[in-house]
């Protein structure tokens, strides 16, 4: 390390002494590696899904999705507490099994919105080139890339499910007789979380990872659930089965539900799941290929992209 | 051991195009420019020590370790400066090169220290809070070149570092890259298109051209004296020519100067006699140097 005194650049800070100038110096500490990288693009990238270390207009979106998400179910909390100690307490309209596809659309719009940000600005700005001539892989990049969408999805999908948990321990007039009730739902909240999570979160990087340009990632996959929507119901007239249920296939949003009754139970009225013909299973192979197809395509195409 | 070791690194487009043909080089420390024309190979040649594309064949290793095989933990050593524009503009200049600190494997308090170093040294100070997106060429480039050096690396490679900067903006960046070199005894390979930039930093020369190494020499033997004396006369080169060799010296005509090989004897007086003698107004004698150009210029002569 070089130590040198240099001149004061003007004459009025002369008598205030010098400047040292310490010279370089180089780094000996410790260097983390690979593992420490994918973690690091995971999270600033999860923040990112969030609009974090942006400015005000980043958020808007991300925290406005989440803050509609939450509304049913702390409104359903609110009334249930209001009328707790009413004889008769107001039943709530929103359970473990209906909520997350009551609020499909919103994951849409997430995705739709979120996924663009994650990984269009990179290939825009030809940031990939940086990274990828850093200590990490291809792969990990998409990897840690998708695995933020898929936390966002997560932490989206789970936070309403955990107000409407806490909302009926706390609102019970036995804390810890509810707590004993509701504790075993616990699997079930996390799993339709991780089931909605994981597909949608998947198929939106899959789609926003083919272009650089913002406004096409999102009205693409937009589109994707519009038209997966369409064709579902296509045969619907004809009530033809298994036709009718077969082509319900084609939406995701049926899937993940046909997934979720399969694992958990309590199929809900107004999904086309409570009147199929065709075995639960197969809307679990279903959601299976959707997340692995996709996670390839994400792969492959970050093997190929030149930067 | 070099380095870096290239042995008949091949790599050829899928369209046909072979932007590098059996390159091989060996890099010793230093400060090294890489020169040759646009699609020379230059970039081709570090996009591959880097990992960012494949060779076609032949092989190439960083610091004793295979470039295919072992990527990540060169890369983890290694600083590079695209040619491109590579910075997003929504976030701020220590953001931008805090993160890819720790995306070398700096530990957070690490990246963040050497961030505030770093961005000294290119001499960025009040605007590196604000978003790049708002900065100058000038600006942009020097946190591509801090977002190199964040981690400390053993090598840099910098990919035409003063592109689209003006005069004034291309001295400081060479200043800038000069002191890196020699100051922090990084080794550094400037891959340029310009003789005159690679020659004011550079210690060494790497000359390509076709995907071939044309030339791998230190820069003083390119610019070192000749064995030419260039005697510039007004009118009456040709005559002055023919008395010349007429006292048996190799003497040749170029434009108004009789350039005479300086074999053993001292020429001097025998020219100072024929120039008094043909009454002709000299104008300058000098020793040829060599120049950079000379190198592609020859080889453009050979292939001709």
């Amino acid at each position: 390390m070089t130590q040198r005194e240099v001149t004061a650049p003007s004459a009025g800070s002369v008598a205030a002494g010098a400047i040292y100038d310490l010279g370089y110096r180089g780094y000996d500490g410790p260097r983390l590696g690979r593992r420490a990288a994918i973690s690091t693009l995971f999270w600033s990238s999860l923040r990112a899904a969030f609009g974090m270390r942006r400015g005000a207009k980043a958020k808007i979106v991300p925290w406005g999705l989440t803050v509609i998400a939450l509304l049913p179910a702390a409104v359903a909390v609110g009334i249930k507490a209001l009328t707790a100690s009413s004889s008769t307490p107001a039943p709530s309209p929103f359970t473990y099994d209906n909520y997350l596809w009551g609020i499909q659309l919103l994951f849409a719009l997430f995705a739709a919105a979120q996924a663009p940000e994650l990984v269009g600005g990179d290939q825009r700005h030809r940031v990939l080139s940086l990274y990828f001539s850093h200590a990490i892989r291809r792969s990990d990049y998409a990897l840690a890339k998708l695995g933020a969408l898929v936390a966002a999805l997560f932490v989206m999908a789970l936070l309403p499910l955990l107000l409407l948990f806490f909302g009926s321990i706390l609102g019970a007039t036995d804390i810890v007789d509810a707590f004993g009730k509701e504790l075993p739902h616990l699997g079930q909240i996390l799993g339709s979380a991780l089931i909605y999570a994981v597909p949608l979160g998947v198929i939106g990087l899959a789609i926003a990872a083919v272009t650089p340009r913002r406004a096409f990632a999102t009205g693409a996959i937009i589109a994707v659930f519009i038209v997966t929507a369409a064709v579902s119901v296509i045969f619907e007239p004809l009530n033809i089965q298994p036709l009718s249920s077969l082509a319900q296939l084609a939406n995701p949003f049926i899937d993940l539900d046909g997934t979720r009754t399969w694992l958990f139970g309590g199929s809900i009225p107004n999904s086309p799941i409570s009147s199929t013909t065709i075995a639960l299973p197969l809307y679990g192979l279903v959601t299976i290929a959707i997340a692995l197809i996709g996670t390839a395509l994400i792969l492959w195409r970050y093997r190929s992209i030149s930067a | 051991m070099p380095l870096i070791a290239a042995r008949a690194l091949t790599k050829r487009y899928p369209r046909g195009v072979t932007a590098l043909d059996g390159l091989t080089l060996d890099v010793e420390p230093g400060i090294i420019g890489l020169v040759g024309a646009n699609g020379a190979g230059k970039s081709t040649f570090l996009k591959i020590l880097l990992g960012l594309i494949k060779p076609t064949s032949g092989s190439v290793s960083v610091m004793g370790m295979d470039v295919v095989t072992q990527g990540t933990q060169i890369r983890q050593f290694v600083g590079y400066l695209p040619e491109h524009d590579c910075l997003p503009p929504d976030i701020s200049a220590t953001e931008f090169v805090t993160h890819m600190g720790r995306m070398a494997g700096l530990p957070a308090g690490a990246a963040r220290e050497r961030t505030a170093e770093v961005l000294r040294h290119v001499g960025l100070y009040e605007e590196r809070y604000r978003p790049i997106g708002g900065y100058s060429t000038g600006m942009q480039q020097r946190v591509k070149l801090a977002q190199a050096l964040v981690h400390d690396p053993k090598l840099l490679l910098l990919d035409e570092p003063t592109n689209g900067l003006d005069p004034a903006g291309r001295d400081e960046m060479l200043d800038l890259v000069k002191r890196t070199g020699t100051e922090f005894g990084i080794t550094t390979v400037v891959a340029s298109h310009l003789l005159g930039e690679i020659e004011r930093v550079c210690s060494f020369l790497l000359a390509i051209d076709g995907g071939k190494l044309l030339r791998a020499a230190p820069i003083a033997s390119f610019t070192e004296h000749t064995g030419t004396l260039a005697v510039e006369v007004e009118e009456g080169a040709e005559q002055l020519a023919r008395r010349l060799t007429d006292h048996g010296m190799t003497a040749v005509v170029e434009g108004h100067s009789v350039l005479v090989d300086l074999p053993n004897a001292e020429p001097y007086d025998v020219v100072r006699d024929a120039i008094d003698d043909l009454g002709l107004a000299l104008l300058r004698v000098e020793q040829r140097r060599h120049r950079l150009e000379d190198l592609f210029s020859d080889q453009a002569h050979d292939a001709a």
